[in-house]
C-alpha cells in the first residue's frame, strides 16, 4: 500500500462502530504490522503498536478506529427497525442515506419518517429525531427482519469513497484519517530516538473511552491525538473558526475538553516552522478528542491534538485534503525525532 | 430478599450510610473480608474456587432525592435535586427532612393557579414542615439537610412497589447472592457503591482497590412500558426478565460479554430481554474507564416510574435477575 489515497480508501470503507472495532483492528494491524517492533490488544480491544527507541523516552500518538453510527434497538410485527444513535448522528444525515448493518450478511437499510398527516410529516422532518424515524430492510415480517438483523446490530453509514481533485471524501474520516497518518508515520519511521507507541483506540464517539485507559501501561511522556477538526472555508460557514483545507494539519489550542499542554504546542510549531510544514492553529469552540483521555491518565501526561481540517464531520462525506494528511505525517516524523532536544 | 426493609431506607448520594450500615449487618455473616473505603463505598470480597481471574460486581447504595438550599423566613424550606429528579414528581408528597423530620412539599391548589399549563420549576417549591418561623426550623434543619422520599413497600401479588428500587433493586439482589453462593468460580468482589445518581462518582475509585478483569453492574432500570409510549418507545417490559445491556450513555458494552451473558441466561433458562433504549448510563461507563480499563457489563431490573417517590417492579423479574447474577458468579463465564 503505497499511496495515502488508496490507505484512506481501504480504511473508510472498512465499518466498525464504537464498540464493534473488530474489523478495523485487523485491517490496520495488517496494514502496520511490517512496520512495527511489536504490538498488542489491550482488555478494551485498543491496539497498542510500537517501534523502540534508545533514550529510554515514549511518545504516544493516538488515532480512533471507530465511526460513529447506529445500533437496532427494535423490530416490529411487520419487520421495521427502529434505532438509536452510536456517537453523534444527526437524524437528518440518514434521511436519503443507506444504512450497512454489521453482521455476517451486511445488509442494507433505508431510512424512513413518520408522519399520518402531511402536517404530521412536516412536523416531524422539521424537528426530526431517532424517535420518529425507522429503517426498513424490506423483511416481509418481523421473523423474517430478525433473521438478517438482531436487537444490538449495529450499522453505519453506507457510503463509497471518492477522490476529487486533491480531496478524498468518504464516511469514517473521523478518524481513519488519523488511523492513516500513523501507519504511514510507522512506515517512515527508521530508528526512532525515542520509543513511539501508536494507539489505534476504541470506543472515542462514545465518550472517549478507549483513551481513558490506554496510557496506563505505556506510561508515555507525552501522548498526541490526531484526531479531525471541523474546515470552515466553505460559503457561509461558522465564522468563529479559520481552519481550511489545503492549509495543513491544525495544532489544537484547545477545544471543549481539553487545553493542548503549551509546551507541546510550542514545540509542534517550532518543528513544523524549522521544516517547512504548512500548519495553521486551532481553538475549536466545540468539540474534544482523546487527548483529553490522556490528559486524565493516572498522575497526568502532557498531551495535545494535531488535527485534519475536515469538511461535513459526522456525515456520509467527510472530506480531507491529501496535502493536509501527508503534511501532518511529516510532521509528527520530526517531530519524534526532535521532541525532546 | 431485603428489597422492602432496603428501600425504606434514607439514602439519597452523599447520605447512604443507613444503606451501607444495613447491607454491612447482613454482609458480617456470610463474608469475613469487607470494608468501607474513603469515599463511603462498601466492598465484600469472597474467595472463589480458583484465583486466577476476578469478578466485580457493583450496585449503587444512593437513591434521587433533595437537599434543603435554604431556611425561609416562614419556616419553609427551599431544596434542590441531588441526581435526577423532575421537580413534577415531588409536588404534594410527604418527604423526609434529616433522619428526625417530616414535611410535606405544597403546592397551590387548583382554586388559586391562574396559569394551568404553567410548568413546574424547583424555586416554585418549599417543603412545609409545620415550622412557625425561621428560628423554630434552624433548630431542626440545616442548610445542607438531605431530603428524600417516604413510600411504604407494598407487595402485591405480581408486583412491587415502593421507593428507591434504583438502585437498592440491585443491591438487594447482590445480598442475596452473597447469602446462596456457596463458592464462587473465581474471587468476586460486590462492590455496594456510593453517589451514582449525581454522576457515577463512587465508582471511580473501586476498581483500583480490587483491581478485577471485569465489572458487571447489577442495576435497576426504566421500564416505560405505559400506554403514552408505543411499544417500540419501551426501553423494558415487566415480566420478560432481566434486561441486558448492549450500549448505553458513554460505554458500548464489551460485545464478549454482552454475547456471554446472553448465552448464560439461555443455557440456565433465565428469561432475559435487551435493553430497547441507549439512553442513561451506569457505572460500567466508570469501570471502562478505570485503571487498565475494565470490560464491563450491565444486567438490569426492570422498573416503572424511577427516580420518582414510587416506582413498581414485577417479582419475577427481581427473581429472574437473582438467578441470572448467582449463576455469573458461580460460572464466572462472562470473564473473556
Amino acid at each position: 500500500m503505497n499511496f495515502m489515497v488508496e490507505l484512506l480508501k481501504v480504511l473508510t470503507e472498512t465499518n466498525a462502530t464504537s464498540g464493534r472495532e473488530e474489523k478495523i483492528r485487523e485491517r490496520i494491524l495488517e496494514l502496520v504490522s511490517p512496520h512495527v517492533d511489536g504490538h498488542r490488544v489491550d482488555r478494551l480491544g485498543n491496539l497498542v503498536v510500537w517501534k523502540e527507541g534508545k533514550s529510554g523516552k515514549k511518545i504516544l500518538l493516538d488515532a480512533h478506529m471507530d465511526e460513529i453510527g447506529v445500533v437496532v434497538t427494535h423490530v416490529d410485527e411487520k419487520g421495521f427497525l427502529r434505532v438509536e444513535m452510536v456517537g453523534g448522528v444527526d437524524p437528518r444525515n440518514l434521511l436519503g442515506a443507506r444504512i450497512r448493518f454489521l453482521n455476517d450478511k451486511e445488509i442494507c437499510g433505508i431510512v424512513g419518517v413518520e408522519g399520518e398527516t402531511r402536517e404530521e410529516l412536516k412536523r416531524n422532518l422539521e424537528k426530526l429525531d431517532f424517535d420518529r424515524i425507522y429503517v426498513d430492510i424490506g423483511a416481509p415480517s418481523k421473523e423474517e427482519a430478525l433473521k438478517r438483523v438482531e436487537i444490538g446490530t449495529f450499522g453505519v453509514y453506507d457510503s463509497q469513497f471518492e477522490k476529487l481533485d486533491d480531496t478524498c471524501v468518504s464516511k469514517a474520516m473521523d478518524d481513519r484519517v488519523g488511523c492513516a497518518v500513523l501507519i504511514k508515520l510507522f512506515e517512515s519511521l527508521t530508528d526512532p530516538k525515542h520509543s513511539v507507541y501508536g494507539v489505534f483506540s476504541v470506543q472515542e464517539e462514545v465518550g472517549l473511552v478507549g483513551a481513558s485507559v490506554a496510557a496506563y501501561e505505556i506510561d508515555p511522556e507525552v501522548a498526541i491525538a490526531v484526531d479531525v477538526t471541523g474546515a470552515f472555508d466553505t460559503p457561509k460557514a461558522l465564522k468563529r473558526m479559520g481552519m481550511k483545507l489545503g492549509a495543513g494539519p491544525a495544532i489544537k489550542v484547545m477545544d471543549r475538553a481539553s487545553i493542548s499542554d503549551r509546551n507541546l504546542v510550542s514545540r509542534l510549531v517550532e518543528t513544523a516552522e524549522k521544516h517547512g510544514i504548512p500548519h495553521q492553529m486551532e481553538v475549536l469552540v466545540f468539540g474534544g478528542t482523546n487527548a483529553a483521555g490522556y490528559q486524565r491518565t493516572k498522575s497526568g501526561i502532557p498531551s495535545a491534538t494535531i488535527s485534519i481540517p475536515t469538511r461535513y464531520i459526522h456525515t456520509p462525506h467527510e472530506m480531507v485534503n491529501v496535502h493536509d494528511v501527508e503534511s501532518t505525517v511529516n510532521l509528527l516524523k520530526f517531530f519524534c525525532q526532535e521532541a525532546f532536544d | 430478599m431485603h428489597l422492602q426493609e432496603l428501600s425504606e431506607i434514607s439514602g439519597v448520594s452523599g447520605q447512604e450510610e443507613r444503606v451501607r450500615e444495613y447491607i454491612k449487618e447482613k454482609v458480617s455473616s456470610v463474608a469475613s473480608e469487607f470494608w468501607t473505603d474513603a469515599l463511603g463505598n462498601l466492598l465484600v470480597l469472597r474467595k472463589g474456587k480458583k484465583n486466577s481471574k476476578k469478578l466485580l460486581l457493583a450496585a449503587h447504595m444512593d437513591e434521587v432525592g433533595m437537599m434543603v438550599t435554604r431556611i425561609n423566613d416562614d419556616g419553609t424550606l427551599s431544596v434542590m435535586p441531588v441526581g435526577g429528579l423532575r421537580p413534577l414528581v415531588v409536588l404534594g408528597k410527604h418527604v423526609r427532612v434529616g433522619n428526625e423530620v417530616v414535611g410535606v412539599v405544597g403546592t397551590r391548589p387548583i382554586h388559586l393557579q391562574r396559569d394551568q399549563k404553567k410548568k413546574v420549576e424547583w424555586s416554585d417549591l418549599r417543603v412545609d414542615c409545620g415550622f412557625t418561623s425561621k428560628e423554630e426550623a434552624k433548630k431542626h434543619v440545616k442548610v445542607g439537610t438531605y431530603v428524600s422520599f417516604i413510600t411504604r413497600f407494598l407487595e402485591g401479588k405480581t408486583y412491587f412497589s415502593g421507593k428507591a428500587f434504583d438502585d437498592r433493586g440491585g443491591c438487594s439482589v447482590l445480598l442475596d447472592v452473597l447469602e446462596r453462593i456457596e463458592k464462587p468460580m473465581y474471587d468476586t468482589a460486590f462492590a455496594f457503591v456510593v453517589q451514582e445518581e449525581t454522576g457515577l462518582r463512587g465508582s471511580t475509585v473501586v476498581a483500583e482497590q480490587v483491581k478485577p478483569d471485569v465489572a458487571i453492574v447489577v442495576e435497576t432500570t426504566t421500564a416505560g412500558d405505559v400506554p403514552e409510549l408505543e411499544d417500540y418507545h419501551w426501553a423494558t417490559h415487566l415480566g420478560d426478565g432481566p434486561a441486558i445491556t448492549f450500549m448505553h450513555r458513554g460505554y458500548v458494552v464489551d460485545p464478549r460479554i454482552f454475547e456471554r451473558l446472553i448465552a448464560l441466561a439461555k443455557r440456565e433458562k433465565v428469561p432475559f430481554q435487551y435493553k430497547m433504549r441507549t439512553a442513561g448510563g451506569t457505572d460500567a461507563a466508570r469501570f471502562a474507564r478505570s485503571l487498565y480499563g475494565l470490560p464491563s457489563g450491565v444486567v438490569s431490573i426492570p422498573c416503572r416510574y424511577i427516580h420518582s417517590p414510587v416506582s413498581v417492579m414485577h417479582r419475577d423479574d427481581y427473581l429472574h435477575t437473582v438467578k441470572l447474577v448467582e449463576k455469573i458468579v458461580e460460572t464466572g463465564e462472562v470473564i473473556p
